[in-house]
């Protein structure tokens, strides 16, 4: 059986690159979609972790009930999100964060 | 491992009837949107504030008592009684012109926001404060980008989207090694302390907490992640932005007291074991401190100013977190009653400046004390309140705000030494910043054609009646 630690490495290079992704890339839409990484990330942790706790082969279903919340919510931001963009877009023509630099004092 | 059942199952349906109550209205505003063509958008901030009101009342005593819910419905309710008042601007900016369809969803949102928070001041376990804290942040997104069409409202949208995704993750992280290390989602001191105890699980417990305090430090407007405020605050509509001042930063910290609570508990059982959480909550408070009150110096524009307002605001309310003391949900809401009844009534006066004066910097104040004396004698007890003049409510605030300082559980300490010395700095420079708006309305002389500022009857009410507020409690706090 793949230990308990491999599935947290996994977990924790996914969150690594989607941090850095949503803080270094100057593309929304990949920003969004290195967003969604990090969700995924925690996911991957939580059933690894469900794996762990449980006794006897039967994992504990709490932390699987929370990965379909996430999930859930994570379908909702992205509608919201793509929403938002796609206005970005028809204001000013391009969804780069480089652009947006009309809020400031 | 298999008591997480019996933990999570400690909710019943009726404590939640205030929530069902804001979103079932929610579905039918958004049903009378959809069907009931003829129905005026203009009735629809009316009906949800209504709503808020009596999910406020309802809240006061009895079975569904709950002074955090009642504090955020009530807040609601003025933010969408200011959207009432600001419904020229909403329909100019959403349809064009006169025409009225689609800004009925504004005030749909903030009910269903409201509702979030009211669900998660009852949160007793992680998922259902993620999930209450998500519908409020879904909620945010859509209603920060409202104005589709006016850049700066689009632009807002954007970046709360990226920044409060970003905490989203780093939240869920926090979810995830917090089940991990305790076997629980459960926010009780008994399976924490078998966490901290444990060496193996020591690291990761206290990696998960800072996860879950960075994320919900997006919400209340603390250091790491406060980097949106100022931009979010500008770009969005007016009563959006008194929306997130004032309820968005309520659900933060009633998420803060969820999780420090049982840390409290647990401080008071042992101390010495959260030395380290303790001294990073100090780091944070110091920095949001600085940042905020320093920030907000050089500010122009009096949304932003108001935003790097609410940052340092956020740092004196952090205080009472760091000492981990129980004494912190009530100091805190104390403090967030005192903020919100200051701040809600300063984005009624900037909405009417705004619409009749044209722009958003803070010399739309001109000679306000000339041509409106009265308005301008109640804005200036709002930001008298916000720097902390005696005889206000702010100033009780404060106070306690720094006596929780000084009998901070580790005296002496040189860390707590300088965030007595922060303290002292950053409230005197809340003098400087807010007197500067004093300054403009008394002293500025404002040009001859200057005209009387109109004010409609319900935002002078809703001013008079908070500054009665403030003064009430600044006099005799016992009523608290």
């Amino acid at each position: 059986m793949t230990p308990l630690s491999h599935y947290l490495i996994f977990s924790g290079v996914l969150f690594s690159i989607g941090l850095t992704g949503a803080i270094i890339r100057r593309n929304i839409l990949v920003v969004f979609m290195c967003l969604e990484l990090m969700l995924t990330a925690a996911n991957v942790a939580l059933v690894g972790f469900s794996r762990a706790q449980g006794l006897e082969g039967v994992p504990v279903y709490d932390a699987q009930v929370m990965v379909l919340f996430i999930m859930a919510i994570a379908a909702a931001e992205v509608a919201v999100g793509l929403a938002l963009i796609v206005a970005m877009f028809r204001a000013r023509r391009g969804v780069e964060s480089s652009s947006l630099t009309s809020l400031k004092d | 491992m298999s008591t997480s059942y019996l933990i999570s199952a400690s909710y019943t349906w009726g404590q939640f009837t205030p929530v069902f109550f804001l979103a079932g209205l929610a579905i039918l505003l958004l049903l009378a949107d959809a069907f009931l063509s003829r129905l005026s958008k203009q009735a629809f901030p009316l009906i949800a504030a209504i709503g808020c009101f009596l999910a406020t009342c309802g809240m006061v005593t009895g079975p569904w008592k709950n002074p955090y819910g009642m504090l955020a419905a009530g807040s609601a309710a003025l933010c969408l009684l200011l959207a009432f008042d600001y419904r020229t601007v909403v329909h100019a900016s959403v349809a064009g012109g006169d025409r009225e369809e689609g800004s009925g969803e504004l005030s749909i949102l903030m009910l269903l926001a409201t509702a979030g928070v009211v669900a998660l001041t009852r949160a007793r376990d992680l998922i259902m404060l993620f999930v209450s804290l998500e519908t409020i942040t879904l909620s945010s997104y859509a209603l920060a980008g409202y104005f589709r069409r006016n850049r700066g409202s689009v632009e807002a949208g954007v970046k709360y989207l990226v920044l409060g995704a970003v905490s989203t993750g780093i939240l869920v992280m926090g979810i995830a090694w917090f089940f991990g290390t305790t076997g629980t989602f459960a926010l009780t001191t008994r399976f924490e302390q078998a966490a901290l105890s444990n060496p193996y699980l020591c690291i990761g417990f206290l990696l998960s907490l800072a996860l879950l305090f960075v994320g919900i430090f997006f919400k209340a407007g603390a250091v790491p992640m406060h980097t949106w405020i100022p931009d979010v605050y500008q770009g969005s509509p007016t009563p959006v932005s008194a929306f997130l001042a004032v309820v968005s930063k309520l659900a933060g910290f009633a998420a803060l007291v969820l999780l420090t609570l049982p840390l409290a508990e647990m401080h008071r059982i042992s101390a010495g074991m959260l030395k380290p959480v303790m001294f990073a909550l100090s780091i944070v408070t110091i920095a949001t401190l600085l940042v905020g009150n320093l920030g907000a110096i050089p500010q122009q524009n009096i949304k932003r100013l108001l935003g790097y307002s609410s940052i340092g605001q956020a740092g004196f309310i952090l205080v009472f977190f760091t000492g981990l003391r129980s004494s912190l949900r009530v100091d805190t809401l104390f403090y967030l009653l005192a903020y919100g009844l200051a701040t809600l009534p300063l984005f009624f006066v900037i909405g009417q400046l705004r619409m009749q004066r044209g722009n958003e910097t803070i010399s739309i104040f001109r000679g306000l004390g000339k041509t409106n004396p009265r308005i301008a004698f109640l804005t200036a007890v709002c930001l008298a309140s916000l720097a902390g003049v005696p005889l206000t409510a702010g100033f009780l605030a404060k106070l306690t705000s720094f006596r929780s300082a000084l009998m901070s559980t580790m005296p002496g300490a040189p860390i707590t030494s300088a965030l007595m010395v922060v303290m002292v700095i950053c409230a005197t420079a809340g003098f400087y910043y807010y007197f500067k708006v004093l300054r403009v309305m008394y002293w500025e002389e404002p040009p001859e054609d200057d005209l009387k500022v109109h004010f409609s009857a319900l935002s002078t009410g809703v001013l008079s009646l908070c500054v009665l507020g403030i003064l009430v409690l600044g006099v005799c706090p016992m009523l608290f």
